[in-house]
C-alpha cells in the first residue's frame, strides 16, 4: 500500500455529521478524505429548514456568523388544523437569536457545501461524485473502503452516509431498516418576495418564523413544517410511510390539500415552488439508535446512528449530526491512530450531551405514536374554540358540559385518560 | 511525443437556468459545470494522448469561477491544465475566444492534436474548431464519431445526416467530437485524488501577446421564446374519426 493510498480518516458522506468530523480532524492536521456520492456536497439535500447554532459554536466558536443562514427564528408557531378552521399558536420572542444564538433557518444545498468547503479549507480532502460501496475488512477491523474499483485505506472509517446507513448495515451494525422506524420527508421551496414573507409571517429583517401544524395528514401519523427564509419558504410534511401505503393515498395528494387548506394557502399564495424533494428520517428517537455504533475502525455519527429528536414540535438532526461528528473528531484526535476510537467516541456522545439529551425526549416516541394526536386531538381543539368564540343569541351550554360533549364526541373518556396518562409518563 | 489538447467550455447548468415572468433568463442560482459535449472531448484526448504516447492537456477559457473546473477536468484523466484567466471570457464571441485558444496552443509547443467537442451546451455556435483551424492553418475535422491514429495520420469518422464519411489528415490537426465518440466514464475516487497533484498552468490573456481581442459580434439580448400551442382538441365523432382527423392534421403538418 503507497502513501497515495492511505489517509489517517475516511469519512463518508459529506452532511453535516461529515463536514463537522473533517473539519474538526483537518485543523488538527489529520490527513482527512471526506466522500460524497452526490456532485457536489448539499446536491442530494432536500432535506430540513432549521439548524440550532449552538452546534456549529462547538465546532468552532463564531463559524455560524459566515455560514449561509436564512432568518433568525424568533417566532415559533403550532397550528392545529380542522376541517375549515386553526388553532394557531404563536410565541414570539425577540430575544432569540440576539446573545444566545439559537436558530436559524437554513437552505440544505448551499449550506452543506459552505460547510464541507471550510472542511477543506482546514485542508481535508473532498471527494464529489463517488459512491462508496464497500468497506474493507481485515482481521476482523475495518481499515479501508471501496468506490468500485478503487480501494483506499485508513486507521479510521467514519461512517456519516445519513439515514438508512447501507455503511452500517455492511459493517453488521444495524439490521436492515424496518418501515415503520422511518418517516418519510416531502419538502418545497416556493418562492415568495420577502416583503410579502414578512407581512404575512409578522416579522421584520432578518426575523424569520418557523411552523408546525398536526391535523393535516388524513389521520396519518405525521405533521407539516413551514419554515420562512430568504426570498422563500420551506414547506413540507414528515408521514408515517406504513400509513400512508394504508390510507391508500399519495404522500403528494396530502401535500397538497395541506397547502390548499384555507388557513395555509394565504401563505403560499402567488408563490412558485422551485425545487421539490423527498427523503427519510429516523422516527424513533433514543430507541431507534443501534446498540453498537462503533467497531474495530469504524465510528458510526448523524442520521446513520439514528439521532435525530422529534417531538412533533421541533426536529433536531442537523444539530445532532453535527454534534456527533464532532464527538467521533475529538474521539479519533484523543486516540493513538484510531485504536480503540469506539469507546472514546461513546465517552464523547455523553460528555457533549448528545445522548443524554436523546434519553431525556425517549418517551416522545410513544406520544407521537398515539394516533389520535393527528386527527381527534386537533379536531377537539377547534370544536372548543368554535364554542367559545360562537355568539348567535341562543342561550349557550354550560360551559363544563359543552366541553365533555366536544370531548366525547372526538375520544372515548377512557382512551384520553390513557392517552393523559402516556403523555405524563413520558414527559 | 506531442500533446494532445482538450479544450473544454465552464457553463452553466441548464438544468439550474430560470425564465423571469419577462422571458429574460436568470443564471444567479445556476451551478456551474464543464460543458457535456467537452466531456467526451477530454475522454477523447486522453485516449489519442495514449496512441500517441504523448500528455493530454486540458485547456479552458474563462472567467475567474472557471478555477473550479481545473479539479473536475483533471480527474477525468488529462496530466495537465491550462486556464486562461480572463474577465474577457463571458462576453467572447467565437472570434476571441478562437484566438485566446491558438494563442494558447502555440505557446504549449509540441501538440499533435487539438480536440473540441462540437458546440458548448450554452451556445452551441460551432465556430471554435474550424476557427481555430483556420488561426493555426491546420487541418479541421469536424462532427467526428470515431478516431483512429496510426503514426502521425488521424483518421476520422464523420458522421453526417444520413451516412458516415471517413477522413484522413496529418497531424498537427484541430477536431470536434460528438458525444457518440466514446462514453465518458465518470471519474473514479483515485482518479479524483490524483487530479488535486497535478500540474496546472494559469495564465491571463495578456500573456499571450494577442493585439485585438473585441468581440466581432454583440450579444443584444437573451431572451426565453415561448411556444403557441393550437390547444385543438379533436371531439367530433367516435374514437376512429377522431383518430383519422388527428393523423390527417399531423400529416398536413408535416408531422407525419
Ligand atoms: C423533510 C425533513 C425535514 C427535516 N427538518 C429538519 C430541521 O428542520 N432541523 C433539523 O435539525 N433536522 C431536520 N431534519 C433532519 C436532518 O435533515 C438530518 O438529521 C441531517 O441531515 C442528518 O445529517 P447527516 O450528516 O447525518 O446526514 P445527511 O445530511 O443525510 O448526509 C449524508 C450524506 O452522505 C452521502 N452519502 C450517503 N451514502 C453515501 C455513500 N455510500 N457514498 C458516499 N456518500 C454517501 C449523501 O449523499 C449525503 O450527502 C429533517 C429531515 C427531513 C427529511
Amino acid at each position: 500500500m503507497s502513501a497515495e493510498e492511505k489517509f489517517d480518516v475516511i469519512i463518508i458522506g459529506a452532511g453535516p455529521a461529515g463536514s463537522a468530523c473533517a473539519y474538526i480532524l483537518a485543523r488538527a492536521g489529520k490527513n482527512v478524505l471526506m466522500v460524497e456520492r452526490g456532485s457536489s456536497p448539499g446536491s442530494k439535500n432536500v432535506t430540513g429548514g432549521r439548524l440550532y447554532t449552538y452546534a456549529l459554536e462547538m465546532v468552532e466558536p463564531g463559524l455560524y456568523k459566515q455560514a449561509p443562514l436564512q432568518r433568525r427564528v424568533v417566532r415559533e408557531q403550532i397550528m392545529m388544523l380542522g376541517e375549515n378552521s386553526a388553532v394557531n399558536i404563536d410565541y414570539v420572542n425577540y430575544d432569540f437569536g440576539e446573545d444566545v444564538p439559537q436558530s436559524y433557518t437554513v437552505l440544505r444545498a448551499p449550506f452543506d457545501e459552505w460547510f464541507a468547503n471550510e472542511a477543506e479549507k482546514q485542508g481535508a480532502f473532498v471527494a464529489s461524485g463517488i459512491l462508496v460501496d464497500g468497506l474493507i475488512e481485515e482481521n476482523g477491523k475495518i481499515v479501508g473502503i471501496k468506490a468500485g474499483e478503487d480501494e483506499m485505506y485508513a486507521d479510521v472509517v467514519v461512517a456519516a452516509d445519513g439515514v438508512n446507513s447501507f455503511i452500517a448495515q455492511k459493517a453488521g451494525l444495524r439490521p436492515d431498516i424496518p418501515a415503520h422506524t422511518l418517516g418519510i420527508g416531502v419538502k418545497e421551496i416556493i418562492e415568495l418576495p420577502d416583503e410579502i414573507i414578512a407581512a404575512r409571517f409578522n416579522l421584520q429583517g432578518d426575523q424569520g418564523a418557523a411552523k408546525v401544524a398536526i391535523g393535516c395528514s388524513d389521520g396519518i401519523a405525521g405533521g407539516a413544517f413551514i419554515y420562512t427564509n430568504k426570498g422563500s419558504i420551506s414547506l413540507g410534511l414528515v408521514l408515517n410511510p406504513e400509513q400512508v401505503g394504508q390510507k391508500g393515498r399519495s404522500i403528494q395528494e396530502i401535500l397538497q390539500d395541506f397547502k390548499m387548506h384555507p388557513a395555509i394557502l394565504p401563505l403560499l399564495e402567488g408563490g412558485k415552488t422551485v425545487e421539490y424533494g423527498a427523503h427519510l428520517v429516523p422516527e424513533q428517537g433514543y430507541q431507534g439508535v443501534p446498540s453498537r455504533l462503533y467497531r474495530d475502525g469504524l465510528l458510526v455519527v448523524g442520521d446513520a446512528a439514528g439521532f435525530v429528536i422529534n417531538t412533533g414540535t421541533i426536529i433536531r438532526g442537523i444539530d445532532l449530526a453535527i454534534i456527533s461528528g464532532a464527538a467521533a473528531a475529538n474521539a479519533i484526535l484523543n486516540s493513538i491512530e484510531g485504536t480503540h476510537a469506539g469507546p472514546l467516541y461513546m465517552e464523547e456522545l455523553q460528555k457533549l450531551a448528545l445522548l443524554p439529551t436523546m434519553k431525556m425526549f425517549a418517551g416522545w416516541h410513544s406520544i407521537i405514536s398515539i394516533p389520535r394526536m393527528y386527527k381527534e386531538y386537533p379536531e377537539l381543539a377547534n370544536d372548543v374554540m368554535r364554542f367559545m368564540f360562537t355568539v348567535d343569541g341562543q342561550v349557550p351550554e354550560k360551559m363544563s358540559k359543552a366541553m365533555m360533549n366536544i370531548a366525547k364526541r372526538h375520544v372515548a373518556v377512557k382512551q384520553m385518560l390513557g392517552d393523559g396518562w402516556k403523555l405524563f409518563k413520558s414527559v | 511525443m506531442g500533446k494532445v489538447i482538450a479544450c473544454y467550455k465552464w457553463v452553466p447548468d441548464e438544468a439550474d437556468i430560470k425564465i423571469n415572468s419577462d422571458h429574460t433568463i436568470d443564471l444567479s442560482k445556476a451551478k456551474w459545470k464543464i460543458s457535456d459535449y467537452d466531456k467526451n472531448a477530454i475522454e477523447a484526448a486522453v485516449q489519442a494522448a495514449q496512441v500517441l504516447e504523448g500528455k493530454a492537456v486540458s485547456l479552458t477559457f474563462g472567467g475567474a469561477n472557471a478555477k473550479s473546473s481545473l479539479k473536475d477536468a483533471l480527474s477525468r484523466g488529462p496530466d495537465e491544465a491550462c486556464w486562461i484567466n480572463s474577465d474577457l471570457a463571458s462576453e467572447a464571441d467565437g472570434f476571441v475566444t478562437a484566438t485566446v485558444l491558438a494563442a494558447a496552443v502555440r505557446k504549449m509547443e509540441d501538440v499533435s492534436l487539438v480536440i473540441c467537442a462540437e458546440g458548448a451546451s450554452d451556445t452551441y455556435a460551432r465556430q471554435i474548431t474550424p476557427r481555430l483551424g483556420a488561426e493555426l492553418d491546420w487541418p479541421v475535422i469536424t462532427s467526428v464519431s470515431n478516431i483512429s491514429i496510426n503514426g502521425n495520420t488521424i483518421r476520422a469518422e464523420r458522421q453526417l445526416d444520413d451516412c458516415i464519411q471517413t477522413v484522413e489528415a496529418e497531424l498537427p490537426a484541430v477536431i470536434s467530437v460528438l458525444p457518440e465518440v466514446n462514453d465518458a466514464p465518470l471519474p473514479s475516487l483515485k482518479a479524483v485524488i490524483a487530479a488535486s497533484k497535478k500540474p496546472v498552468t494559469e495564465l491571463g490573456d495578456k500573456d499571450l501577446g494577442i493585439t485585438d481581442l473585441t468581440s466581432k459580434t454583440r450579444v443584444q439580448s437573451q431572451k426565453a421564446y415561448v411556444m403557441i400551442r393550437k390547444n385543438i382538441i379533436f371531439t367530433e365523432g367516435d374514437a376512429l374519426d377522431q383518430v383519422k382527423e388527428l393523423v390527417g392534421n399531423l400529416k398536413k403538418e408535416g408531422i407525419l
